[in-house]
């Protein structure tokens, strides 16, 4: 037997699909094809526990120095010295030790009176309205204020650097992220490292200043500029968006359980082990990438030298020959280590702070809200190569009810100003669908006007006619803050054409006059 | 059956039977003794199962692993006998094992 696919099951990381919900597809390669080849993407990928086990801890055969991302091993993008997460021995091992003693367990514990206060802070003025989003008033402010504080970013500089970290992640539905121009050295960062050169705190950017170690060559020395960069580039982006996503997952989960979570809301004690059965049960990253750097088999079918391996590590948690009724979320579950934070030399540095961050977030969110229901009709799911998650979850309390009036709401069709013209149109953006509404004045080649969309109210700018050609920009700060290029041709009442999403791809766009 | 004692910090101590094939993470978590965390549950990711070895018994464990020597970086007051609990099998050859708990894991 060498055709590892002829059972006929598929999977595709990159299809909207199966991104929703991976595990049907990923239950049927356990059973069907253990070792799954994909020929469209020309990858491997394991599904069951012990082989993604072996995926993660054999490192000599599955390598990290070709990247843990997909698209990072097939397009061969070189990696520079010091992002550790893609580094083997020896540089892996001396720079991981150096970063373990930065993040102990002990040392994260003792964030938890700031990490309260953050959730605190972010809860707080919600609980009076009874409606919140797991995602946008907390899965992106605790994790970011908390790396901030380890850092040493100033608190007004939290958002533009988040909004960074989700540009170089984010990729469009449906296709492979273009990593050809990835820097993973930490732009941006400069002027904070020179800040605390001369201003030494307590904060982990100096531990990194200060930290001397003896390198690959044998020598003692200090970090340079551009390997403490890659760090702090590397801690940042973790620190952002993987707890984000176990506080929607969070979210999601306990209010499909209620009464697990009622529970937990009566004994707090539970948390621990329910943090765990979220992560196991739903991980914010469910599969790891790996270079097959020697010929290897599994289940007797080989795997070549060269190839590139997935170890689908949400597949392995759910994995039934492990986890009984692996498919069923249960927080009183014989504790079995899920693989959430992987497994061996490469595993996840930042687990305690993790773990301590899931924690608090849920027991604060317990203290204000004991229920909530989640608004999935006006949530959706963000694409990355890395991370699976929620990307706004909004919810409300039993007595607040579902919003009544919500973003998503169809947008009024205006009639036209006199003079003017109006057009009602879609943008299908990777979030869905998105109608707006735009007023324009034609002055000669040149017109201005304003666009209406659930994202508000903003002016068009640089509006050009080139015949029946249309093309302006527009500026949103929601959900991130992109600039939109759009370029439409007009045909008698109707328009067609696209909008160039920042760094997020392009969308079709369909409208109407009105 | 292999008798195992677990000293705490403050000189608590817990004899307790543990069944070998088990590790030593697992013989204090099914007992309930305090002081060992073992959040990740023995993936040797987390550094929470942090013990020291009482000197009769140093020599009788199998020495560290790469991962472990790896791992027990996060530990806190790490010393040459301190070794990650996760990590260590019981055996009938253990019965009698004395271990120490660190003052925080």
């Amino acid at each position: 037997m060498n055709a590892v696919n002829d059972s006929g099951c598929h999977w595709d990381p990159y299809d909207p699909k199966y991104f929703s919900n991976p595990y049907p597809a990923w239950a049927r390669l356990r059973e069907e094809a253990p070792l799954y080849y994909n020929k469209q993407y020309d990858f491997y990928a394991v599904s069951r526990y012990e082989d993604v086990e072996r995926g993660l801890f054999d490192r000599d055969t599955f390598i990290s120095g070709r990247g843990g991302i997909l698209e990072i091993i097939k397009q061969n993008v070189p990696i520079p010295p010091g992002v550790f997460i893609f580094e083997d021995p020896p540089l892996h091992t001396m720079h991981r030790s150096l970063l373990t003693r930065v993040f102990t367990p002990k040392k994260m514990n003792a964030l938890e009176p700031q990490i309260r206060a953050f959730c605190a802070k972010a809860l707080d003025p919600l609980v009076e309205g009874g409606r919140f989003n797991f995602i946008d008033d907390l899965g992106a402010e605790m994790p970011l204020r908390v790396i901030g504080m380890l850092l040493g970013i100033p608190e007004e500089d939290l958002k533009s650097v988040q909004a960074r970290v989700n540009e170089n992640l984010r990729t469009e539905p449906g296709k492979a992220g273009d990593y050809s121009d990835h820097s993973f050295v930490g732009e941006g960062y400069e002027e904070y490292l020179d800040w605390r050169v001369k201003n030494p705190s307590d904060d982990l950017m100096t531990e990194l200043l200060n930290v001397e170690f003896t390198d690959e060559t044998g020598t003692n020395r200090k970090l340079t500029r551009d390997e403490i960069l890659i760090f702090i580039n590397i801690i940042a982006g973790a620190g952002n968006e993987t707890t984000n996503r176990l506080i929607g997952w969070t979210g999601k989960v306990l209010a499909e359980h209620p009464d697990q979570r009622r529970q937990i809301y009566e004994n707090r004690a539970l948390i621990p082990q329910a943090i765990e059965e979220l992560l196991r049960f739903e991980p914010p990253g469910p599969s790891v990438g790996r270079y097959v750097a020697k010929d290897t088999e599994f289940h007797g079918q080989k795997v070549p030298a060269g190839s590139a391996i997935l170890c689908l590590v949400g597949s392995a948690n759910r994995d039934e020959r492990k986890f009984v009724n692996g498919e069923t979320f249960d927080i009183h579950r014989a504790r079995v280590p899920h693989l959430t934070f992987g497994y061996g030399f490469h595993s996840c540095l930042g687990n305690a702070l993790a773990r301590i961050e899931g924690r608090i977030a849920l027991d604060e969110l317990l203290n204000r809200f004991p229920e909530w229901d989640v608004d999935l009709d006006n949530a959706y799911l963000s694409s990355t190569s890395t991370v699976r998650g929620w990307e706004t979850l909004p919810a409300y309390t039993p007595k607040a009810g579902k919003a009544s009036v919500h973003a998503a709401a169809p947008v009024a069709e205006a009639a036209a100003a006199p003079g003017g013209e109006s057009w009602k149109m879609t943008l299908k953006t990777p979030m869905g669908p998105q109608d707006m509404v735009m007023s324009i004045t034609r002055d000669g080649n040149s017109f201005s006007g304003r666009i209406e969309s659930p994202m508000g109210s903003e002016n068009v700018t640089g509006g050009k006619i080139d015949g029946d050609t249309l093309s302006w920009t527009m500026e949103v700060t929601k959900p991130a803050k992109i600039k939109l290029s759009f370029e439409v041709k007009v045909d008698g009442d109707n328009m067609t054409g696209n909008a160039k999403l920042g760094m997020f791809g392009k969308a079709a766009l369909t409208g109407h006059r009105v | 059956m292999a008798k195992i004692t677990y000293i705490e910090f403050d000189g608590s101590e817990h004899v307790v039977n543990v069944e070998p094939g088990c590790t030593l993470m697992q013989g204090a978590k099914d007992n309930n003794i305090p002081g060992i965390l073992a959040d990740c549950g023995g993936c040797c990711i987390c550094g929470t199962c942090h013990v020291y070895i009482e000197p009769a018994w140093r020599a009788r464990l199998a020495t560290r692993t790469e991962i472990e020597k790896a791992t027990i970086e996060f530990s806190t007051d790490v010393e040459p006998h301190s070794r990650l609990a996760c990590q260590i099998k019981i055996t009938e050859e253990l019965d009698g094992l004395i271990v120490r708990m660190p003052e925080s894991q």
